[in-house]
């Protein structure tokens, strides 16, 4: 059973190099290893300094994760992300061509991502019945709505400023000023995930939410906490994407969402809730982002592309739940 | 009659040209050979960006050289920026691109541009800033007076008019609406039509149809509905054609698409509409990133280069401050003519 | 008397009625400000335009019944209305019932994929759909080669979204495959022990399980059937707009699952009617229809549509809540 460590939460932090090599995370750096050496073999051009380069984009993607990792333990999910990147990214582009100097504009982008996300938080947490699914896919349409309004009939805005934002997108040698952040955040989150109360209590509410109310966690309180830090960080996406778009348009971050939680799945998180490691989604989220970047290289299809992502996905879900079911099957067998 | 005979003309004129193009292409095709050109158009899955792939893929092919063709994989600006990246990575010679956004890609085209790529677009232009030029199907202005001559003939001159176009942000649409507008407000000879609405279809045949019936029901004078996009015009021709409506359809369209639809008869929705040829566009696309490459022009107002069996091409000012190549008028289709280039394209 | 009372009673509780009403309401207000709304062309072209929504509503109904999700569907549909489209385009086939039958089959198989990969892989159905809409809408893509079928290459098979010949001359085809759809559903699911099964399985799988029931096996048949639905959309679909395109009905497993929420399906199982996701279905159609007609400015049109939607639900809520207290207060009396 230890290979299924990772999608499992134990009790005693497990400290054995074998159950750290066989656990899901370890599977996943094998995985991302062997990307990478796979996308050496197809392509010449697939050095650290183009991927480096490449990557800044899909960066902007991982903010979001870290986040949805959150939602994913609690057993909610968030489709906003998105749009919610979407606008601010609109609403800070707007007011910076308004003449709104630059630290105020990304305050902004920050103020607006965060109110979407309590927006969010406020109307789940209100209306508990309500499926978070259905609740976001509504805000969803609204929030690029709100943009679509805002941007008005050229339906894209183009940063008169650009200069200032370009900054942001510099670089220390060749590796982007983003890319640190996103480590540091991501080691944020891992360590508030692992090692404080505010993470054990993301398990205990996805794992049983009515037993972690009566354990006196404020459920709702946390799902409001953790739906308005998205937005948050969906509004420090907007500001790193803006700074590679010059500008945002009514389709920025479009798709972004399902992307974030294909990542987050795939490094062993569980839609159900109550599941999953910061580190494996990171670790999950650099393979696609390797793969993607490698298949391009080699001008794979862009679909073809996503066919084998999806495929992929399937694959590392199913996989380890068939190699269980395999073993018991075994062991019953053994034991007739 | 007069109308018909020259279409015909000119129809016959530009099967010939192409006839003869087969023969004539060894003498005057600029050298290509261990270059990369890559292409990127707006979306996969679209017809038209198919036929300007294979125009440009023909011809860098015919020169020697090696063509790369890139769809994103989403209609956005957000996916095209990937490509481009991805583009500069293998060390690609020249990019054709056909923006989803005017400005967002601007980023990524300049990071192309200091790697000493060619940057040139095609279809859908860039802002100025990140293209050396711009291949232009046809002047903007030309589209928006082609277009307003049309609705103002199949109206018969007077009555209500509708737009049915992609989205809100679709940058060429946009465009050619406000020339349309523009053509409308200059001259007194369109005094009499009424521009009632401009829909947006999204280019979702669901969408558009939805717009389409919404534009029938509350404007039951309309006369004529002009969609300027080939997602939208189908949906159209569809509902007006299936309610044996009055009102009559123009716009741009893909011959192949509309074929069911185009006629003189009240049978049939659009009595004609227009088009460029999008495999032309893609071979002039392309012969203008051989041109950059080799140097033979800089993208500078007033350059003009071979453009293989096309022949002669000049770059000229362009409105927004840039340059831009114009391949020529918006092409008529009409029952005369209809079923020939459906075949085509 | 008393008798008439209990039935009131449980008129006022259902969810059903408080949505009907509200869907009155909405209509009402349209009729007033475009009097073209509720004619018979004008519903005979909503229901037309919306059938894909509505039919593949009904197979998501029974996926939320069991608890499960399929946000693949709408790329089954494009795949399955893309394939025969194709096959109608290159001649291989002309026959129009020929052309229907291979798209629901299509469907059948996307359906049986989804379903394997949830009941015997043990996949949450939210990842494996998810896997399964990139795979066949890449599919879509690549079989199409950029290609559309148009108008003129479906042949005769666009006449059937024109005629009526299903519908005794009245109804449209097209409307009346979608009626027999929710006759069909309704039956099932109300009266015989297989629409029984998809109900207790939603409820609780474990009771469902010591029952007897293989609750893998109606999961498996659940997702066939929401493929089945979602070709036989999709070649509808193709027929209705005389185009087959890859990226048709891009993104319409979102409008799919908000009818049936709207129409008051649990998305954790165990609940909902066909009355209920008829009510949602409709709801979303009539919102399509009316936003372009009541002369909302287009930019705002996503914006108000949105708005609807959370509203709706959000009442929803409301009524339910208030009628579990006035019930609650019965009961102390």
């Amino acid at each position: 059973m230890a290979g299924k460590s990772g999608r499992t939460i134990s009790a005693a932090p497990e400290k054995a190099w074998k159950t750290t090599i066989f656990s899901w995370e370890g599977i996943m750096v094998c995985i991302f290893l062997a990307v990478n050496i796979l996308c050496m073999c197809l392509s010449p051009n697939y050095q650290l300094k183009n991927v480096l380069r490449e990557m800044p984009k899909y960066l902007a993607e991982i903010f979001l994760m870290f986040p949805m990792v959150y939602i994913l333990i609690l057993g909610d999910i968030d489709l906003t992300v998105g749009a919610t990147v979407c606008l601010a990214a609109s609403l800070g582009c707007l007011a910076s061509n308004a003449g709104l100097p630059m630290i105020l504009v990304l305050v902004l982008m920050l103020v607006v991502g965060t109110v979407c996300g309590f927006v969010n938080g406020l109307v789940l947490t209100k209306f508990t019945e309500l499926p978070p699914m259905i609740v976001t896919l509504a805000t969803q349409i609204i929030f690029r709505g709100i943009a679509e309004i805002a941007l008005g009939s050229g339906g894209s805005v183009s940063l008169a400023d650009y200069k200032s934002f370009k900054v942001l997108a510099g670089k220390v040698g060749i590796v982007p000023y983003i890319f640190f952040l996103v480590i540091i955040i991501g080691i944020i989150f891992a360590v508030v995930l692992a090692k404080t109360t505010f993470g054990r209590k993301l398990y205990a509410i996805g794992s049983n939410s009515v037993a972690a109310e009566y354990a006196g966690i404020h459920v709702q309180k946390i799902r409001l906490i953790v739906f308005t830090i998205t937005g948050l960080m969906a509004g420090l996406g907007a500001i790193f994407l803006t700074s590679v778009l010059y500008g945002a348009n009514t389709t920025t971050g479009q798709g972004f969402e399902l992307d974030v939680i294909a990542m987050a799945v795939f490094g062993g998180v569980s839609t159900a809730g109550g599941k999953g490691k910061m580190a494996g989604a990171m670790i999950s989220a650099f393979t696609i982002v390797c793969l993607r970047i490698g298949l391009g290289l080699v001008n794979v299809n862009a679909q073809v592309i996503l066919i084998i992502l999806g495929v992929l996905l399937i694959l590392a879900v199913m996989l380890p739940n068939i190699v269980t079911m395999v073993k018991n099957q075994k062991k019953t067998a053994a034991r007739r | 009659m007069k109308r018909k005979m020259l279409s015909a003309v000119l129809c016959a004129a530009m099967v010939l040209s192409m006839g003869v193009s087969a023969f004539a292409e060894e003498a005057s095709l600029p050298d290509a050979s261990g270059k990369t050109f890559a292409i990127v158009t707006k979306s996969a899955g679209n017809p038209f960006n198919e036929r300007e792939e294979s125009g440009f893929q023909e011809v860098i092919e015919a020169c020697g050289g090696t063509a790369i063709i890139k769809q994103p994989e989403a209609a956005t600006a957000d996916a095209q920026v990937s490509v481009i990246q991805s583009l500069i990575s293998q060390g690609v010679d020249s990019i054709s691109i056909a923006a989803n956004d005017e400005n967002a890609l601007q980023a990524a085209l300049e990071e192309a541009t200091d790697e000493g790529i060619k940057v040139s677009s095609f279809d859908s232009k860039v802002n100025a800033d990140s293209r050396l030029t711009f291949v232009n199907q046809a002047g903007v202005s030309e589209i928006g007076v082609t277009l307003m001559e049309a609705v103002y003939d199949i109206a018969g001159g007077e009555g209500q008019w509708a737009i049915l176009s992609a989205t809100s942000q679709a940058a060429n649409q946009n465009a050619w609406i406000e020339a349309m507008k523009a053509t409308m407000e200059a001259d007194e000879k369109y005094a009499n039509l009424e521009l009632v609405e401009v829909a947006y279809g999204d280019d979702e045949l669901q969408k558009s149809t939805d717009q389409t019936q919404a534009l029938l029901d509350k404007y039951p004078d309309l006369k004529v509905i002009c969609a300027p996009t080939t997602v939208g015009i189908n949906a159209a021709a569809k509902v007006l054609q299936d309610k044996n409506s009055s009102v009559k359809l123009t716009g741009l369209g893909l011959p192949s698409e509309m074929k069911e639809y185009i006629g003189d008869d009240d049978a049939h929705s659009c009595p004609y509409m227009y088009l460029w040829n999008p495999i032309d566009l893609g071979r002039l696309a392309a012969y203008t990133a051989i041109a950059l490459v080799n140097g033979d022009i800089t993208g500078a107002a007033g350059e003009s280069f071979e453009a293989g069996e096309m022949g002669t091409f000049e770059i000229v000012e362009s409105d927004d401050g840039g340059t831009e190549i114009i391949l020529g008028a918006p092409f008529k289709f009409d029952a005369s003519n209809i079923e020939e280039w459906a075949e085509v394209y | 008397m008393k008798e008439k009372n209990g039935f009131l009673k449980k008129l006022s509780g259902s969810r059903e009625l408080g949505l009907a009403a509200i869907l009155i309401v909405l209509c009402i207000g349209i009729q007033i400000k475009s009097p073209s709304f509720l004619t018979p062309t004008s519903i005979s072209d909503m229901l037309k335009n919306n059938a894909v929504t509505m039919i593949m509503a009904l197979g998501m109904f029974e996926v939320l019944l069991i608890g499960g999700m399929d946000i693949s569907i709408a790329s089954t549909a494009g795949l399955a209305g893309m394939s025969v489209g194709l096959l109608l385009k290159y001649g291989i086939i002309s026959n129009t019932f020929l052309g229907i039958l291979l798209g629901i089959l299509i469907g059948i198989v996307c359906g049986v994929c989804v379903g394997l990969v949830i009941s015997k892989g043990k996949v949450l159905p939210i990842i494996a759909s998810m896997g399964f809409m990139y795979i066949f809408r890449g599919f879509a893509y690549v079989l199409s080669g950029g290609q559309w079928a148009s108008a003129a290459d479906l042949g005769t098979f666009k006449d059937f979204a024109l005629t009526s010949y299903l519908g005794f001359g009245v109804i449209n085809n097209v409307i009346m495959i979608v009626i027999v759809c929710y006759i069909i559903f309704f039956v099932v699911t109300k009266w015989t022990v297989a629409g029984r099964k998809v109900y207790a399985v939603g409820s609780n799988v474990e009771a469902a399980s010591v029952s007897g029931i293989n609750s893998d096996r109606v999961k498996l048949v659940v997702y066939t059937v929401m493929g089945m639905l979602s070709g036989l959309a999709g070649v509808l679909s193709v027929s209705v707009y005389g185009s087959a395109q890859p990226n048709m009905l891009y993104g319409q497993e979102m409008d799919v699952i908000a009818a049936c929420v709207i129409g008051g399906v649990s998305m954790n199982g165990g609940r909902g009617s066909v009355v209920g996701v008829f009510l949602g279905a409709l709801t979303m159609a009539v919102i399509n229809k009316a936003l372009p007609l009541v002369g909302i400015d287009s930019i705002a049109q996503n914006t108000v549509q949105g708005v609807i939607i959370l509203a709706v639900i959000v009442l929803n809520v409301l009524t339910q809540r208030a009628t579990d207290r006035k019930n609650l207060k019965g009961r102390e009396m």
